[in-house]
């Protein structure tokens, strides 16, 4: 973990409100994991006050070696908003990598991906990671919902890695008029996965933990929580476990990945 | 031509601090967290998250909002407790050479006094900060720091049990901060460090609900710094002890302010989410500052306020 003035490579703009933001980095995001995050902070602003957290989309690799990352982000408040008028050559402050991870088996043969809206961010770069580690790529199966077509980031991404795609919307303008839970259960109910990782809207993680728990897959799912510090020093990122507990775990340290059987949800 | 060495050691009741600069309780966690992104040598001290006796959960979430030039939190003094402290986080700040305080709460009177005799037997802790001011519980903490006579109580009974130098953590949530900085200087306090948080609210106008679930919280960052530094201004005048300033300081001339409204030192809080190497950079600016203006020793800062006619 380091914290370190990051220059930007590139900002664009990849659908209405949805950027992609480039920026270098130290080579110690060459171990970063997926699912991990950075906490961003414009220098010398006093608005935004709190550092925003955006999990690695991407590392940019130049001759086999890390030497940035990419962020996917969609404009949601004032934070995002500035993010987005950054310009090339600016200098942004971040610090990371922070927190866990998704945690990978060799032995898993099946893999679902779910991702929902902007919660696809994170499940590129995993997704590029179980192709490096050796994964077969027709095994690892993605299930990709949003709103609508617009909402429907990094389609190529996977599909240039050769992962099957399942792409549902809630208006029909792109893929299965459903939500992306519904192809999930469909594909569970015909083929178990030996692992389920999700990352979207709580509502969708309720109901893709349900399933996994109907059909007894593990299921790694990325959370997002306020946060103010990103490495253990504020507390307030607390996030319930489940059943009774003395204690709560904080998405900063002991996520943003979590076990779904071990938090509430 | 040879630089005179600049002077930034003060003395903070009973312990001698390198520099003016501390970080706060609460946002620091247990130190060890920050060892990657600075020198904790650096420090002038550092106090670490509020301890009780047994562990204490917290404040269910959410439990932090941002808000204008600050942010609120009702994190509750989660905290691993005294046996975990000792046993699990201390130990990882071995060879660290800055002096550790432990902001100590309790639910009742005799827990703070239990829990300051029980640190009297670890010998890496330099001093304790006695916190009767949080606003986030439902005992302890505000419902002591409120009225001069409660103050009065838990310092009283602290200081029976306990040789370390002594901190008091004062609320700004009172009628009359000095009448509590009195009461607890009488009782012993060797030094008295504030503001605590500012207890304030937000609601969420689309869901109508508060947006925290404690529904109140406490206001700090620089939102709160114009308030900490009256009240440091108003105490520092009225105690014969050091007074610790705490309130919203970002930058080393926050921190100079604060030093010359009449704090002897003063400790860095929320800045350390926002920056973590912020304390870091305000010494090295206060340092600046001093060698810019000729100043040798930071004693000739400190309560130097000037109020002759303009």
């Amino acid at each position: 973990m380091h914290q370190e003035k990051a220059k930007v490579l590139w900002n664009r703009e990849v659908g209405p409100e949805y950027y992609r933001i480039g920026l270098t980095c130290d080579e110690g995001y060459s171990s970063a994991r997926p699912g991990q995050f950075i906490m961003l902070r414009f220098p010398g602003r006093i608005t935004p006050f709190l550092r925003r957290p955006f999990s690695i989309h991407q590392r940019i690799l130049t001759d086999g070696r890390t030497t940035g990352i990419e962020l996917l982000y969609k404009v949601v408040g004032a934070g995002t908003k500035m993010l987005s008028r950054v310009q090339t050559d600016d200098v942004v402050d971040i610090l990371g990598p922070l927190g866990n991870g998704f945690s990978i088996s060799n032995a898993y043969k099946n893999i679902y991906i779910v991702a929902g809206g902007i919660g696809v961010a994170p499940m590129v770069f995993l997704a590029s990671y179980l192709e490096e580690m050796g994964f077969n790529p027709s095994r690892c199966t993605v299930f990709l919902g949003g709103r609508s077509t617009d909402d429907l980031l990094c389609r190529d991404d996977f599909l240039r890695i050769g992962m099957k795609l399942h792409i549902t919307t809630d208006d029909g303008s792109a893929g299965d008029q459903c939500f992306v839970t519904h192809p999930l259960e469909t594909e569970s109910e015909k083929r178990r996965p030996d692992i389920v990782y999700a990352c979207g809207p709580l509502e969708m993680l309720k109901c893709v933990v349900g399933i996994a728990e109907k059909y007894a897959v593990p299921c790694q799912i990325s959370i997002e929580t306020m946060m103010a510090c990103g490495i253990g020093a504020c507390l307030g990122c607390a996030v319930e476990r489940k059943g009774a507990s003395d204690n709560y775990m904080h998405a900063c340290m002991d996520g943003p990945v979590f076990d779904a059987d071990m938090m509430k949800i | 031509m040879t630089r005179k060495k600049t002077n930034l050691s003060v003395e903070i009741g009973g312990i001698t601090l390198k520099n003016p600069v501390m970080t706060a309780s609460g946002t620091f966690g247990y130190a060890s967290e920050f060892e990657h992104l600075m020198d904790l040598n650096r420090l002038g001290a550092f106090v670490v998250k509020g301890l009780s006796l047994e562990p204490s959960k917290g404040n269910p979430p959410p439990r932090i909002v941002e808000t204008a030039c600050g942010m609120l939190n009702a994190i509750g003094l989660e905290n691993v407790g005294l046996k975990a402290f000792e046993k699990e986080k201390l130990p990882l700040l071995k060879g660290v050479n800055t002096p550790i305080f432990v902001n100590i709460y309790g639910k009742s009177v005799a827990e703070y006094a239990e829990l300051a005799a029980r640190l009297e037997d670890i010998g890496d802790v330099s001093g304790i900060e006695v916190n009767i001011s949080c606003p986030n519980v439902k005992s302890g903490g505000i419902a002591f720091g409120g009225y001069p006579e409660t103050a009065a109580e838990v310092v009283r009974a602290v200081r029976k049990r306990s040789t370390r130098p002594m901190m008091v953590k004062l609320s700004p949530n009172v009628t009359d901060i000095t009448e509590i900085a009195r009461s607890v200087e009488a009782e012993g306090a060797n030094s008295i460090s504030l503001i605590n948080t500012i207890t304030g609210m937000a609601i969420d106008v689309e869901t109508r609900r508060p947006k925290l679930a404690n529904i109140t919280g406490g206001l700090s960052g620089p939102a709160i710094k114009p308030v900490a530094l009256r009240m440091v201004w108003q105490v520092a005048q009225v105690v014969k002890v050091p007074v610790i300033g705490i309130g919203g300081i970002m930058t080393a001339k926050d921190a100079l302010e604060f030093l010359i409204a009449g704090a002897s030192a003063v400790q860095i809080g929320t800045a350390n989410f926002i920056n973590p190497h912020t304390a870091i950079d305000i010494i090295d600016g206060i340092e600046a500052f001093m060698v810019e203006r000729n100043i040798s020793d930071i004693a000739n800062i400190i309560g130097t306020l000037n109020l002759s006619p303009r």
